[in-house]
This record gives C-alpha cells, structure tokens and sequence, in this order.
C-alpha cells in the first residue's frame, strides 16, 4: 500500500511517487479492495494486488515515471492541424 | 456454417466439444485471472479450452470467458467445422467465404443489451470486472472489444464504418485511453474529426458472439465493412442495432459502452504487455469519455489474456490475417497457392506460389510489402514454390535451406512501415524489410544447379493410409 506523506491524506503513486494519487472506487461488495489511481502518471492500482504494483519501495524500477517524462513520450496520432473556415 | 446469437451459444457449443473449462472457486482479479489466463493457453496447448469463472472476488454476480479463440479447435467451432479441421483445411475453408464478400448487414429495432442502461455515474470498475493482466501494465485494460466508428467526412457511408479491436487502458471511472496507431483505420476517422474540432463518437461492444472479434482484429480494406464480412464468414446476415450516436453496432453483445474520442487530446497511456511478447512503453495517446453504458441482466465479461507469444491473439489473428492477404495477392497473381502469416500477428509472411518466369516471385514478395497489411507487418517476407506447404514450417525451413542464395535471393527493402510496436523499428514505426526468395529459379533465372527433386517411392500413398491406420489401431 502505499502510504500518506507527511501526514497528508495525499497518497503516493507507487510508479512516479508523486503525492498526487486518490481513491478511485471501492468494489460494489464493499470492503473487499479499494482502486487507486495517481492523477499525475495516470497509474492505476487495486489495494489487494502484490505490492510490487502498490508500494512505491517495491514499485519495480524497470517501470517507474518521472512526472516530467510524461511530456517526452511520443503523440500518437498525430494531431491535424484544423481545417480552415 | 453456422452463426451464432451470442457469446453464451458459443460457449455451449465449446462445453458440449469439452473445449471449455468451468471454474467455480472464488479466484481474486490480480493475480488468479492474469495467471489463468496465461496458464490455460500453456496447459492445453494448440487444443486448449476457453476457461469461464464465475465467483470474482469484489463482485456479487460476475462472469468471466477468456481463451475464446485461443486454439484451433475453437476457432474450427466458430467457422462451424468439425473441431479437428487442420489449420490448412481452415484456411482455404475461410478464403472460400471471404471470397463471397460482401454478405448483408441485418438491421433490428432492439437488442438484448438494451435491458440495464446507466446514464449517469458511470463506473467502469462496478460495471465490468477489470483486472490487470501484466505486472507492469499501467492500469486496467479492456483489451478484446469491437470498436466503432465513422467518417465524421463521410457520415453515411456504412462501408468505411470501422469496427476495430483496439486497447483501451481504463484510467477513471468513465474515462479511457485508445491507442489508434496510425496503420488503424479508426486513425482517419479521428483525424477527419480531429482537423474539424470535432469529438470523435464512438460505440464499444463487449463480449460478443465470436465471428465479429475476427473480424474487428482482420486487415480489410477501408472501405469494406467488418459486418458485411462477418455475414459472409457465418453464412447469414449479420444482425445490427443502432447506438444512441447512430452507429452499427452487433446485437449480440453483452455489454455496449458509448462515448467520444475528446478532440485534440492526448494523455499518457501504458505501458501495456503487448503482442510482441514485450511491454509497449508509454505514449500520449487519444481519450475517450463514456457517456452512457447499457448491458444484459447478469452480462458476461470477456478478456484476452495477452503476453509473450503464444497466446489467444495468435490463434485469432492467424487464419484471419492470412486469408485477406492470400486473396489480395491472388487477386494479381493467380499463381499464389497459399500465405501464411500466422506468426505475431504476420510480421513474418510465408507465400507459396509458382513463378510465371524468372524473377516472378519476388514480385509477388514486393507486392506483399505494399498491400494493407503489408503497410504495417510483413517485414520478413518468405516465398516457396507452389508445392511447398508454407503452414508446415518444416517443408518451408527445407526451401530456405535449399533454395536460397544469398547473392541474390534476400532483397532488403530500407526505410518501410511498420507496426509501432515493433520493438526493432528505427525510429519507431520505420522498419527495412526483407524478402527471402525461397523458390527454385525458372528460366531466364538460371541461377543454380537445381537438378530433378526427389518423389515418394510408387504405392506410397498406399502404404501411407494402410499405415496411418495400423498406427490408430496401436495406439487405441
């Protein structure tokens, strides 16, 4: 799981570690998981997954982000350019 | 042939065949569903059964189907032969039909989705029983859904309506992420959209009956209709209700999602353990938002577990990238006997034709580079002559051994299309690709010293049946 910062109730994204992640949803039989999701990479994560994919010590380094990588992937499609008129 | 109403006919097709495994244990989204997923494809091999769970931790009543396609004897089922049709005899089998093309679309008022619709607070989490299928995915993925769409440019032209099978990463509660490489169809539309500032609608169908997920993952031309094929392909009209936004979109699902490509918007998306057998990176992609959800009363989920080769992609891209390919080859050269391009989604692409004259077949090698699926795969490209069988990889490892001199037989093409994905592309989406002239050389080409090729002993046909049955009998 991954854990407040600093006290806050901001929590950090397990792959870009920004303390920018909420709580998405809780499973319709409640009490049973809670989804995440970091609204700076776009991650998303179940409380009950390994926590290879919810701690952000255990978070793998092949996949990690730094928020500011998000800007360097490449846009695809390209986007036209709009008609005129 | 035979066509099937819906997911759940298929499925009691696949349970009477033994072709399907029924879990009823409670199993957890992360890792059960992924790992069975995986497992079911390695346990059961080229024969392996679709897997259905029915107690999804989280959920009161959810049902999950995957490995639908995922093997021979299943899709021999689909295409209504006999389940041990061999995959030459499905083959021809589908070019046979694909050649009637098109068939008719069949218009209805209603579908049996119709019956639960959600129009506000959408939640895709509550609503379908996502899970991750990869440890380093970056989220959730509906990764085996028809998508449709139109020309915004060309409204009511049902023909280049596209009805497509692109992942789609679950990033909020109605919100999505598509990835519609350029290669795609859906591309153009969105562009057409794009360039006039314009959202893009589109419809999702989940879970459907089996023929139009072949269809939705073929390389059809732009402007051939996925419906008017999958008519063709299970012999009867192919049933069609209209989506709120005016879209054709399948009766048979069970679960359609509508919404919008949002304009101009690209977001970061991935990565996603892809067809490759490696994870995709990350990319800004489109967006999706969904504005309405409608499915049957206890729906039926279905998911593709997608990893390193072999997996259910393989077996349903096979026969229905082939096919299409085989068609448009022989089409221009009637001399074409077969293509097979089963292999990651035809990266690779054997053909075995005979040569009209020397050099013929690397002409047919060329062409194959320049056809619709050629823009995007095709990358190493194999001709053997007309007799050899390019789908027994043993006799097309015998041309290649044999027939080929590099001096003159490999041509590398530089700087060509290719699928993104393609892990060795330079920049990415730019590839060389190679044809390997495998044929024996005819005159003028007289390369070579290629003397007369051995046969079978007379009577061999005749000892080879008396044989195969001794052989059955043994082994009873």
């Amino acid at each position: 799981m991954s854990k407040p910062a600093n006290g806050s109730p901001a929590l950090l994204c397990p792959r870009c570690r920004s303390a920018s992640a909420e709580v998405l949803c809780n499973s319709p039989v409640a009490g049973t998981w809670t989804m995440y999701s970091c609204k700076t990479c776009l991650y998303a994560w179940r409380s009950t997954e390994p926590e290879e994919n919810t701690n952000p010590e255990k978070y793998p380094e092949a996949f990690r982000l730094k928020p500011e990588d998000l800007a360097q992937f490449p846009i695809v499609p390209t986007i036209p350019a709009l008609r005129s008129g | 042939m035979r066509a099937f109403k819906d997911l759940r006919e298929f499925l009691q097709l696949l349970d009477a065949e033994k072709q399907l495994l029924r879990i009823t244990e409670a199993v957890s989204l992360e890792p059960d569903l992924a790992a069975a997923g995986r497992a079911i494809n390695q346990a059961g091999g080229e024969t392996s059964p679709a897997i259905h769970f029915n107690n999804v931790n989280g959920y009161q009543k959810a049902e999950v189907v995957m490995n639908v396609h995922g093997s021979w004897p299943n899709l021999a089922l689909m295409l209504g032969m006999q389940r041990d049709a061999s995959l030459s005899q499905q083959f021809f089998e589908f070019v046979r039909r694909y050649e009637q093309f098109p068939g008719k679309m069949d218009h209805r008022a209603s579908a049996p989705w119709q019956e639960v619709v959600i129009e506000k607070q959408v939640n895709l989490f509550e609503l379908l029983p996502l899970f991750r299928l990869n440890q380093g995915d970056g989220g959730f993925y509906i990764d085996k859904a028809c998508i449709v769409s139109r020309d915004p440019d060309d409204w009511n032209n049902e023909d280049v309506q596209n009805v497509g099978m692109y992942r789609l990463q679950v990033k909020g509660r109605n919100r999505l992420g598509i990835q519609p490489v350029p290669v795609h169809d859906i591309a153009i539309h969105l562009d057409h959209a794009e360039a006039r500032g314009e959202d893009l609608p589109v419809a999702i169908a989940i879970a459907n009956e089996p023929i139009i997920a072949v269809c939705a993952a073929m390389e059809i031309l732009y402007d051939q209709s996925e419906y008017k094929m999958a008519a063709v392909l299970q012999g009867s009209p192919y049933p069609v209700v209209k989506s709120t936004k005016g879209l054709d979109v399948p009766w048979g699902s069970q679960y359609l999602l509508e919404g919008r490509i949002l304009a101009r918007q690209r977001e970061v998306e991935g990565p996603f353990g892809e067809f490759p057998g490696q994870y995709s990176g990350c990319r800004n992609y489109p967006v999706i938002e969904i504005d309405r959800v409608s499915h049957c009363k206890d729906p039926l989920y279905e998911a593709l577990y997608l990893g390193m080769p072999w997996t259910e992609l393989d077996y349903m891209c096979a026969i229905n990238t082939s096919a299409p390919l085989h068609v448009q080859l022989k089409n221009e050269f009637p001399e074409v006997v077969a293509v097979n391009a089963i292999y990651t989604l035809g990266f690779i692409v054997i053909v075995s034709t005979n040569s009209r004259y020397g050099g013929f077949p690397k002409a047919v090698g060329l062409r194959v580079m320049s056809t619709q699926h050629g823009l995007g795969y095709a990358k190493i490209v194999i001709i053997v002559d007309g007799d050899v069988d390019p789908f027994d990889i043993k006799q097309v490892m015998w041309a290649v051994s044999t027939k080929v001199n590099p001096a003159g037989d490999v041509i590398i093409v530089p700087n060509l299309s290719i699928d993104v994905l393609d892990p060795a592309s330079e920049p990415e989406g730019i590839s060389h690709k190679m044809i390997i002239d495998a044929t024996t050389p005819v005159p003028p080409d007289r390369r070579g010293s290629f003397g007369e090729q051995l046969g079978n002993p007379a009577r061999t046909d005749v000892w080879r049946s008396k044989l195969s049955a001794m052989l059955k009998d043994l082994r009873k």
